[in-house]
């Protein structure tokens, strides 16, 4: 089921662990889980959301969680890395302008500005990332570690990945242009920073999944760590009850028991959707080259930390 | 809504119907009432499929209708009719549906937005296509903002939706909007860029440009600080694009803001409704509570609810939902069928006891689906259409599969 890893594509080694996906595939529920299990280890995570609503608020039924990192409990925080706090502090640390830093964020007309001049949104939330990164405390060990970050969706990712090609010939000499170096840098350095992907295993997301793969894979320097494919069903009927269904099948038609029909009809589609998914991991193992990791369904509804404890035991590749 | 294992009776009188007569007739009213349904929802819940039953079914009862989608999955696609490149109308081809009874007495048209070229439309039609449009497109600016930024999508689409629906070809457009968590943005963009035009900030930009020399105008107007900034973040360069791209943003500001309105009206019509998609799934309830609180806190109306994949359905009858078992001896059920002494095997029981889990983990999905959604739905509007959808064995893929999301949401088989 689960490919041996090598040490460098565990999800505790990296330090910036960036998860990308389609919506609705499970990127919280993962990373909330993976942050639970690292905890467990006796490590420090923080979960990074970006400027969306924080999800993790109804994961843990606590909150706010804003741009401060937020204790959760179970040793793992959360923050919400919103735009116009990383811009304050891309100011205050990077134009070294003292007093008129201030001066600068409380200009209204050039805050709009930044906000909507492309790319500046990117590079504020990189550069954000990157101090995460190499926060240290007193005794010099790093603050977090690891830190996941949730990315929104597929084209965020890009986005921040591209950013450096769409600003390219925009930017001067300046700061912008030395940030921009050294964020590139950062999100190419193999040994802190890698990218996971999240999927289900049914058509579309699998596209684009292949799709968000191929991309990456041949126009991207940043290290690729494991596929976690989401909600994979277990094997609904066994070999030895597969061979008598038809039998079963034709006795309850023939008795008109319509019920036991529906629970016959019910084991066929269940196996159905087990093909098919087994189809689609088929097409992502033929054609992605790191890790699948294969997760299972958590039941609907309410969320328990129980289930999340065992979904990040799982992640980490341990048996469930 | 309650559907607790009913041990002691009938095992079938535990699958309940998954909506009511009242439902039906409500989603209906629902369905014929308007002329814009937009639908919004988190992604992966199926919000495509359920646009296109919408339509689709308003089509079947001989509207014309029109399906506006973002990205639909490749099969359905080709069942839409849009495999091809561009994002014009196309009609989706029925014929194949009478077959399955459906006949379609109005039409079904589809098209499926694509940003970069409706931003590079919206540009021309603002602007004319000289000169000085063709100098837009080029500006790497104006690429960087139509390409990238994701929060401008929802400005085109509205446009877009703006056209066809005043086009007055259509008696009921569906739009399927973007699946992202920020859908909201359909509500705010279009005023968004209008009031971003009016804002001091580019005004203070563009000054400069009117009394000729953006940079050399930028360094004595007020905010110096700012200005140095400006040039210590950015290039020359950049500053020169930005200007230019904003000075001709300005130039366009009348028929922005103008447009704006119009949207923002259309949205809040009385023949517009917003429609909801989402699916049992806790995260996806999340981004729904978050959608509808939104919805509501900007006083737009709620119209309707759709609970997508919401119930595992009965083969038998996919209107009612798989539920409890009463606990059965296997060999009396065995032989209650017929199968009895050596026709009955060890795999027979085997197979029996796997059935009958399956059963089980069924009904209890069904059974928090139902909780979930209960919880959900008891924060809406009294007069809000809530309804459930059946999972489909399969993704619906084709117009088939659309047309029997279609008879479960309407149950216009045993109404007609």
């Amino acid at each position: 089921m689960i490919t041996p890893l090598s040490p460098a594509r565990d999800p505790f080694a990296h330090r910036l662990q960036l998860f990308t996906g389609k919506g609705g595939v499970g990127k919280s529920t993962l990373v909330a889980a993976l942050a639970i299990e690292a905890a467990r280890r006796g490590m420090r995570p923080l979960v990074v959301e970006l400027g969306h609503r924080a999800s993790m608020e109804a994961v843990f039924g606590q909150g706010p969680i804003g741009y401060e990192p937020h204790d959760l409990g179970r040793g793992v925080s959360a923050m919400n890395l919103g735009v116009e706090g990383a811009l304050a502090d891309y100011v205050a640390d990077n134009l070294r302008l003292g007093g008129f830093a201030k001066l600068v964020l409380d200009n209204k007309a050039l805050k709009r500005f930044l906000y909507a001049a492309p790319g500046v949104a990117e590079v504020v939330t990189l550069s954000k990332l990157k101090s995460l990164v190499e926060m240290r405390k007193a005794d010099g060990k790093p603050c977090w570690h690891p830190i996941y970050v949730d990315l929104d969706a597929t084209g965020h990712a890009l986005m921040l990945l591209e950013l450096p090609r769409v600003l390219d010939g925009l930017v001067g000499a300046g700061p912008l242009r030395r940030l921009l170096a050294s964020v590139s840098d950062l999100l190419a350095d193999s040994d802190r920073v890698v990218l996971n992907l999240v999927t289900l295993p049914t058509e579309l997301p699998v596209q684009e999944t292949l799709e968000l793969y191929e991309n990456l894979d041949r126009e991207h320097r940043i290290q690729l760590g494991r596929l976690y494919v989401n909600q994979v069903p277990s094997e609904p009927l066994t070999y030895q009850a597969l061979s008598v269904v038809d039998d079963l099948s034709e006795a309850a038609l023939r008795a008109g028991d319509v019920e036991l029909g529906d629970d016959i009809a019910l084991g066929r589609a269940a196996l159905r959707r087990f093909g098919r998914v087994r189809d689609q991991l088929k097409r992502l193992a033929a054609r992605v080259r790191i890790p699948l990791v294969e997760l299972p369904r958590l039941t609907t509804g309410e969320v328990s930390l129980q289930e999340l404890e065992r979904l990040g035991r799982m992640a980490a590749g341990e048996a469930a | 809504m309650s559907d607790e294992p009913e041990l002691g009776g009938e095992a079938t009188t535990a699958s309940r119907r998954a909506n009511s007569e009242q439902d039906h007739i409500q989603a209906e009213k629902f369905l014929s009432e308007h002329e814009l349904i937009v639908c919004v929802g988190p992604g992966g819940v199926g919000k495509t499929s359920v646009a296109a039953t919408l339509a689709l079914e308003a089509a079947r009862r001989g509207r014309r209708a029109l399906v506006l989608t973002i990205d639909p999955a490749r099969r359905l696609a080709t069942a839409l009719g849009l495999d091809g490149l561009d994002d014009s109308v196309r009609p989706v081809p029925t014929d194949e549906l009478l077959r399955y009874g459906a006949r379609i007495e109005g039409r079904l048209d589809a098209a499926m937005l694509e940003t970069r070229a409706s931003y590079d439309s919206l540009i021309e039609r603002l602007n004319g296509a000289g000169e000085s449009t063709r100098r837009i497109l080029e500006n790497r600016v104006y690429q960087a903002f139509s390409r990238t930024l994701a929060r401008s999508h929802a400005y085109v689409a509205m446009e877009r939706l703006y056209d066809v629906v005043k086009s007055g070809e259509y008696d009921l457009v569906v739009l399927d909007t973007p699946p992202t968590r920020s859908a909201l943005d359909i509500l705010d963009a279009p005023g968004r860029l209008a009031r971003f035009l009016d804002d001091e900030a580019v005004r203070w930009f563009l000054k400069p440009r009117f009394a000729g020399g953006a940079l050399s105008r930028l360094l004595p107007t007020g905010g110096a600080a700012a200005t140095r900034i400006l040039g210590m973040l950015a290039s020359r360069q950049l500053v020169e694009e930005l200007v230019g791209f904003f000075s001709v943003l300005w130039h366009l500001k009348e028929g922005f803001q103008e447009r704006a309105e119009e949207v923002q009206r259309m949205l809040r019509a009385d023949s517009t409704a917003f429609c909801l998609v989402c699916s049992p799934s806790r995260t996806s309830l999340w981004d729904a509570a978050y959608l509808r609180d939104g919805l509501l806190e900007r006083g737009v109306p709620l119209g309707a609810v759709i609970f997508n994949r919401a119930y595992v359905p009965r083969a038998s009858d996919p209107s009612r939902k798989v539920g409890w078992a009463t606990p059965r001896d296997p060999a009396q059920r065995l032989g209650s069928i017929g199968l009895e002494g050596r026709r009955v095997s060890e795999a027979m029981l085997v197979l029996l006891h796997e059935l009958a889990k399956l059963r089980q983990d069924t009904a209890a999905w069904n059974h928090v689906a139902q909780a979930a959604t209960d919880r959900f739905t008891e924060r809406l509007p009294k007069d809000c259409l809530n309804v459930r959808l059946p999972e489909l064995s399969e993704d619906p893929r084709d117009l088939i599969d659309l047309l029997q999301l279609s008879r479960a949401l309407f149950d216009w088989e045993t109404r007609a």
